[in-house]
């Protein structure tokens, strides 16, 4: 590990990425991999059956059990079986799906764009737009319009993704009949090309909504709070008497200052979308990670959970990290904090 | 310096809109038997009622009373809510204040499992526990407890800190206070607060969660929860049941939550006086 900070530590970017968070997402990767480790190992009866689901090791031969004991190490001591744990995450090995006939690695790969995909609209589209209403909100603080964005705001937060979901499910989907029910395409059309782009956007506009809807209030929550207080520095009263004009104050002076906690609370929000797809996915039967998670979660296809488990804490820790690295580049103070 | 949390709240139009609406919610779960007229979970009458004068929100899938069990729900809702709510305010109380006060080796291995929990998205390794332990009501609330402390253990911890360095508190113990002393007479008193915060958040949280979790069909199967109501309901979405069986329970699960983020919103002027009205800053001037 301290070869590993000491590496990191030597390269060029060394005094943007603190050992404090490198430290974090070390200690949060070895929490999932213990859970995922330890939970089917510790269970009362057959750890191959809990590590495969009853229903798998029915149709598994003597000589694949006896094959998986040994890849396992299940018969040898517990750290053993950690080793030999590890060393296959290393090779990629994320075990095999007997409800899906295919390695983990390639179920979870087919799926993870669609997810991608709607997890990356949704966040910049929610962000975009929190930042915009929470800048506007916060210049006009106390207003009429500020007040009734706030309420109406903090009520959009107050309902959950899959209520949402299920009410645009139902009102654009079943009632009005205006856009598809389910899935990312229209099954069996053989579309191609530009009829294609058109049949999946046509697929995403609900579920993408709903995630936007209930994304919106935090951005424009956060943007509002830190307006106000920028607001009142003493460098807005510079601009302002240097008589810039209430636009420039606006965005170039406020705004731009208020943005940075939204995006350090970027790398947060990817792990609460990526919580709230799993719900959009399952209402919309979206084929993303979220609803193989769901789908896992009835078959009691405990390697896939496990997989997108791993997978999704990689995703949101990679992204933690990419937030810490562009930071500076947004506030050069950071860099000289060091 | 103490902060009258009750000030705060019945003070902003946000805090008294969401006591209120908290505590309709709170009467509907203490009365339920009364207003119920059925047992959530036996069945009385046929499947798939309209709304009439029996059955106020008519039937479900299998004739339990609709009104009966959004009536019932509140119990679930609050229940969890609040006991995770409890518990998880108290481990965040011992667990910062005890970072901050000891310091050391122990504070900085903690604040880096803090951390570490915080990045986690926790509703997945919710899934993945669900999945193998398959909980009762009381297992879910110890594992949503358990995993619902960090961030308040965190803000405890810095306002315990500087707390730690204040005048009154070296004065104190500058004239023999023992640590738990300190505890009980300085830190607790002015940490409360925070933890008022936290409570409320916790609470949140852990309404949204228990709805959520049951909505994926992880519920114990003998309570009544909004969220297993909504479930069941958008199996049927082909039937126009939905709109007196989803939409209640819907309505009713973000009602509680809107109400509780609305007596947290009330509070955090507390948190950051920088966000007070400019109508006091102007009194002062």
């Amino acid at each position: 590990m301290t070869k590993v900070t000491k590496y990191l530590e030597s390269l060029p970017f060394k005094r943007l990425l603190s050992r404090r968070n490198l430290v974090t997402y070390f200690v949060a990767l070895a929490i999932i991999l213990t859970l995922n480790f330890l939970l089917p190992r510790l269970m009362p009866g057959d750890p191959l059956m809990a590590i495969y689901g009853d229903e798998a090791l029915v149709q598994m031969s003597p000589q694949l059990k006896a094959d998986l004991v040994q890849r396992f190490a299940l018969d040898q001591s517990l750290w053993n079986q950690f080793g030999a744990y590890l060393k296959g995450l290393f090779t990629g090995d994320l075990g095999y799906s007997y409800y899906y006939n295919a390695s983990v690695f390639n179920v979870i790969l087919g799926r993870l764009p669609w997810t991608l995909l709607l997890v990356g609209l949704s966040l910049i589209l929610s962000t975009i737009i929190g930042i915009f209403l929470g800048i506007e909100s916060g210049w006009r603080r106390g207003s009429r319009l500020d007040r009734g964005m706030l309420a109406g705001m903090m009520s959009l937060n107050g309902f959950p993704d899959f209520f949402i979901g299920t009410v645009l499910l139902l009102v654009f989907g079943v009632t009005l009949g205006l856009l598809p029910l389910s899935g990312a395409v229209t099954p069996y059309s053989g579309l191609s090309g530009g009829a294609l782009l058109l049949d999946v956007l046509k697929h995403l506009i609900l579920p993408v909504t709903a995630l936007t809807l209930t994304h919106l209030a935090a951005a424009y929550l956060l943007t509002r709070n830190t307006m106000i207080t920028v607001l009142k520095e003493p460098f807005m009263l510079t601009a302002r008497s240097k008589g810039l004009s209430p636009r420039a104050l606006k965005y170039r002076h406020a705004g731009r200052n208020s943005m940075l906690p939204v995006l350090t609370m970027t790398g947060i929000w990817v792990g609460t979308l990526i919580t709230g797809t799993l719900f959009i996915e399952i209402i919309f039967s979206y084929p993303g990670l979220g609803h193989l998670m769901y789908e896992a979660l009835l078959f009691r296809d405990y390697v896939v959970i496990q997989g997108v488990l791993l997978l999704v804490a990689t995703v949101v820790l990679t992204i933690n990290l990419l937030v810490d690295l562009s930071y500076t580049k947004i506030d050069p103070r950071v860099g000289y904090a060091h | 310096m103490h902060i009258s949390m009750r000030r705060e709240v019945s003070h902003s139009n946000a805090g008294r809109l969401g006591i209120g609406l908290f505590a309709l919610i709170t009467l509907m779960a203490l009365f339920a038997p009364l207003l119920a007229g059925y047992d959530p979970l036996a069945q009385s009458a046929a499947a798939f009622q309209p709304p009439s004068a029996g059955h106020l929100l008519g039937t479900n899938h299998v004739g339990q009373d609709i009104w009966s069990q959004l009536v019932y729900g509140a119990r679930t809702s609050l229940l969890v809510g609040l006991s995770v709510a409890a518990v998880a305010t108290l481990l965040n109380a011992v667990i910062g204040a005890a970072a901050a006060l000891i310091g050391g080796l122990f504070d900085r291995m903690t604040m880096r499992m803090v951390d570490a929990f915080i990045v986690i998205p926790i509703l997945i390794i919710m899934v993945l526990l669900a999945a193998y332990l398959r909980p009762s009501l009381w297992m879910l609330i110890v594992m949503l407890s358990l995993l619902s402390w960090q961030g308040g253990a965190r803000t405890v911890r810095a306002q315990a800190f500087s707390l730690k360095e204040r005048m009154h508190v070296s004065t104190a113990r500058c004239f023999g206070a023992g640590r738990w002393y300190l505890i009980r007479h300085h830190i607790l008193p002015d940490l409360s607060p925070i933890l008022v915060v936290g409570f409320i958040y916790s609470m949140r949280r852990a309404v949204f969660l228990e709805a959520g979790l049951a909505f994926i069909g992880i519920a114990d199967p003998g309570t009544v929860s909004w969220g297993i109501m909504m479930k069941e309901a958008l199996d049927f979405s082909y039937m126009n049941a939905w709109t007196w069986w989803l939409l209640p329970a819907g309505v009713a699960l973000s009602l509680t939550i809107i109400a509780i983020t609305f007596i947290g919103y009330s509070m955090e002027p507390a948190m950051d006086p920088r966000l007070r009205e400019e109508v006091e800053g102007e009194a002062i001037a």
